[in-house]
């Protein structure tokens, strides 16, 4: 099999291997190492066709970079003015389609004689045994550092805290959102009382875990303010959260 | 061939006649390339244990951040000493120590916040993501950095691949981010390799282009010039080859390499877009100097279509780019002028930052400034005749304009900073080729004085960058919440309140919001934050006229405030007080907004309160 041939089976299978994992629903892993692959498949196959094997590894490698950046850049401005969505269906018929036409391309131009870079060599000494363990073992200490330095992230220890809120609901004047969320790190009891005018209260007791979220919508009428009280069980004393909503009359 | 009056561009055989002689006569060294590599990533470890030692409680002992130092000497140093010492190394093991310093840099910065994106930058960025992922759209509103829905490159990569692929947003950036980084690391080593026919002059060119304060972190982080400088770098490369190329096929390859890297850059990031211009041109310029017309015209022509291409881009789909990048320029004409004219200059004389930071930074401007001319004057005797070299010496004299810059223009140091990423890459080389010739050249005979002044001048640059880059020594390693800082003021409890804005006030509303929550409020929160709004946190009464002025709807109050001074030495983004302040804001500051009639309270998180502004001042 020529070089090309082979250069197009590879990318090509990956164009196709991405389409068939995404119409099954495979899942995310996989679809994320062929997506990577699918994103860099353009820049490769076009740089491909534009430099042929003439190229140095690194040049090669850089300007499939660079054209594998730039096909989105330029393909996405192009399905913005066809009024395509930039969604997955307009991203991945992009980056299919691109791959494909240069596989095409790359499989009817006939190979010119491989031509060797200027300042390259034609045969390149191999690495040695002993120096690809301790770039393996480089490669291990480093991801093994992001993998310590998301565990910090991890562990870290924030302040909790809750929140309380009363706000006006959007487009509906009379109404208005009402909520506690627990985020202090444990299961919390609250008492939450409402005190409208005229004296009229609401009272709810609220058990809730860590992350859970309560709300509820209320009315509200213009007039006096609208106070909402928290309070951090067993303390009954001191209002841990406090909002205020005061609805304003429409005007005249 | 443009280099055929150069020196270096005798006949290929004897030139590799000549350097397999120096080959052969350099002695190896002890330290293999691969042993220097093991040994950068053990500083990552390093580094990635004293961000975590300081993320769990140990912020305040020495002890962090003295590791955090030891693992980057362990990064720059292996590998500065085997670059700069006169011990044999072949092409690809510079090109492999360069790559692997560029690698682990980028995960020290990976590791500073490894599973969200923080960065003020980058979550300005992060909303525009957001925002075309959830709208399939180019020209979204995005209130923190109304130029960014304009320059969508970055976005669009961003977003095709969290669309082939299901990845979140922070880790998609993450790549997206790391490969432009490393991809602009390889093209400028790859064009130096050209220039100097030296892998080891372009490795220690990266080596030292890789100093300068932005390097580490602002041109690897989520942000438009990461991306917008690598498709420079192509488009030079494009140039280059171009111009070189001896069949018009393979000049067409190139030249449609260059042109869709042109179009890239102007796509992506103005200020890149405009250097790209600017280079292309010194480079023809640079050709003409040399006498040298025919080798002007592809760099000349490149650079007129990328005038055009970019003229296009700003007249038609960014014209806002005018007003947003007119200040920057107003500010640096205007310091210039004020200092041509003999006046007082409009910045601090001297930079702020512990006294270390300081005297490093003076070192490594002196070391600069001596290496420049030194460089020049070994081009002036070898290569006065190599017009793409000549361009860098031109090029290289922007180092000078740009410390005048820091000197002379208020905001001058975060100008200059931004400035060092596109000025250092002549510079580097200029100074590349003085630390060569110095090795080799002046103090052959003593060969460990040689390589130890290198090292030192080597590692000296690199410790000014780390120290006086970003992030600043305040928030060099991560930890605890600051106040009014940068990446340490986007807490849990700040990005829970910006949510909850979204979630329930809806997008788009005008905020008022100390610097801290300033970039969270614009991005988690897809808010209109209000840059000039310091007066409402610094007056015990309320100017409600003022208020109503500024049309804002909402004001957030972090009580943080009345705790701790500013991190970042201004609480406000606008902040008349900005490195004044002796004590936090009185209490009494933040809480007067629940006495005003008509003002609402409408959220309350603990230490971040939200008041509703809307009704203010309609009261009887």
């Amino acid at each position: 099999m020529r070089r090309n041939q082979a250069q197009a089976a590879v990318t090509g299978g990956v164009a196709v291997a991405w389409s068939v994992c995404a119409l099954a629903g495979a899942p995310v892993p996989v679809l994320t190492v062929l997506g990577i692959a699918l994103l860099g498949c353009p820049g490769f196959v076009w740089c491909e066709v534009l430099l042929g094997s003439g190229t140095g590894g690194l040049e090669r490698g850089a300007v499939a970079a660079g054209l594998a950046f730039a096909l989105p850049i330029l393909g996405g401005l192009a399905l913005q003015a066809a009024g395509v969505p930039l969604g997955r269906p307009g991203w991945a018929a992009l980056l299919v389609i691109a791959t494909l036409v240069g596989d095409v391309l790359l499989l009817v131009r006939r190979e010119p004689p491989p031509a060797a870079p200027r300042g390259s060599r034609s045969g390149r000494p191999g690495m040695s045994p002993g120096h690809t363990v301790i770039f393996g073992i480089a490669a291990f200490i480093a991801l093994g550092a992001v993998g310590i330095a998301w565990e910090g992230t991890r562990l870290q220890h924030t302040p909790g805290f809750t929140q309380l809120w009363l706000a006006p609901v959007r487009a509906r004047p009379a109404l208005a959102n009402l909520g506690v969320s627990n985020h202090e790190g444990r299961a919390t009891r609250y008492l939450l009382i409402v005190q409208r005018p005229g004296g009229r209260r609401s009272v709810w007791n609220l058990a809730l875990a860590d992350g859970q979220a309560w709300q509820r919508s209320i009315t509200v009428k213009p007039g006096p303010p609208v106070s909402a009280f928290l309070y951090r069980l067993p303390d009954l004393t001191h209002p841990f959260r406090q909002v205020t909503d005061n609805v304003q009359a429409p005007a005249p | 061939m443009i280099l055929a009056r150069s020196p270096h561009s005798a006949p290929p055989s004897a030139h590799r006649r000549r350097h397999a002689h120096r080959r052969r006569a350099a002695p190896r060294s002890r330290l293999p390339v691969s042993v220097a590599v093991l040994i950068a990533a053990t500083g990552v470890l390093v580094v990635a244990c004293a961000y975590t030692a300081s993320r769990l409680g140990y912020q305040a002992s020495p002890w962090p951040d003295r590791a955090y130092w030891l693992g980057q000497v362990l990064i720059a140093g292996p590998i500065g000493l085997r670059l700069l010492s006169r011990r044999a190394l072949t092409a690809n093991g510079a090109l492999t120590l360069v790559l692997a310093f560029a690698a682990a840099e980028y995960l020290v910065k990976v590791c500073y916040s490894p599973a969200a994106l923080a960065n003020p930058d980058e979550l300005q960025h992060w909303r525009s993501t957001v925002n075309l992922l959830h709208s399939g759209k180019l020209s979204t509103v995005n209130n923190l950095l109304p130029i960014s829905p304009h320059y969508p490159g970055l976005e669009e990569v961003t977003g095709a691949l969290i669309s082939v692929t299901g990845l979140p947003v922070p880790a998609a950036a993450l790549i997206v981010a790391g490969a432009a980084h490393l991809l602009f690391v390889s093209l400028l080593y790859l064009i130096f390799r050209y220039l100097s026919r030296s892998g080891r002059v372009a490795a220690i060119t990266v080596f030292i282009y890789a100093t300068n304060p932005d390097f580490q972190y602002f041109d690897s982080m989520y942000a438009y010039q990461t991306l917008g400088i690598a498709f420079l770098g192509l488009a030079v490369l494009g140039a280059w080859k171009v111009s070189q190329a001896e069949w018009p096929a393979a000049r067409a390859s190139w030249l449609a390499i260059a042109l869709i890297a042109i179009a890239g850059t102007a796509v992506t990031h103005h200020v890149s877009s405009y250097m790209l211009i600017g280079t292309l041109f010194l480079i023809a310029v640079g050709c003409l100097v040399t006498g040298d017309r025919t080798a002007a015209i592809w760099p000349a022509f490149l650079a007129l279509l990328a005038a055009i291409v970019v003229s296009c881009w700003v007249r038609f789909a960014a014209p806002q780019t005018v007003s947003y990048l007119g200040p920057a320029a107003h500010g640096i004409v205007g310091g210039i002028q004020r200092l041509l004219g003999g006046a007082h200059p409009g910045a601090p004389s001297v930079s702020g930052g512990p006294a270390v930071n300081r005297a490093v930074a003076a070192a490594a401007v002196l070391a600069t400034a001596v290496l420049l001319p030194i460089g020049w004057w070994h081009i002036w005797r070898r290569y006065r005749q190599a017009p793409w070299i000549v361009a860098m010496v031109l090029g290289s004299i922007g180092w000078y304009a740009i410390v005048a810059v820091r000197l002379t223009v208020t905001d001058g140091s975060e100008l200059a900073g931004r400035a060092s990423t596109f000025v250092f890459v002549p510079a580097a080389y200029v100074m590349a080729l003085a630390i060569v010739q110095l090795i080799t050249t002046v103090l052959r005979a003593r060969p460990a004085t040689a390589a130890s002044l290198a090292i030192v001048a080597g590692l000296t640059l690199m410790f000014d960058g780390l120290a006086n880059g970003w992030p600043p020594y305040w928030e060099r390693l991560p930890g605890a919440h600051q106040v009014a800082g940068a990446d340490l003021s986007a807490g849990p409890q700040d990005i829970a309140a910006a949510q909850w804005t979204l979630r329930l006030l809806g997008p788009g509303n005008r905020f008022a919001a100390d610097l801290g929550s300033y970039t969270v409020l614009g991005s988690y929160g897809d808010q209109n934050p209000v840059r000039d709004v310091a007066y409402l946190y610094l007056s015990p009464s309320l100017n409600i006229p003022r208020i109503r002025a500024q049309y804002l709807s909402y004001i957030l109050v972090d009580r943080r405030l009345s705790q701790s001074l500013p991190a970042s030495g201004q609480y406000f983004p606008v902040d008349p007080g900005a490195g004044r302040y002796t004590r936090p804001l009185p209490l009494a500051y933040l809480t007067k907004f629940a006495q005003v009639p008509d003002v609402n309270r409408i959220y309350d998180g603990g230490d971040i309160v939200i008041y509703d502004l809307r009704g203010a001042g309609n009261a009887p």
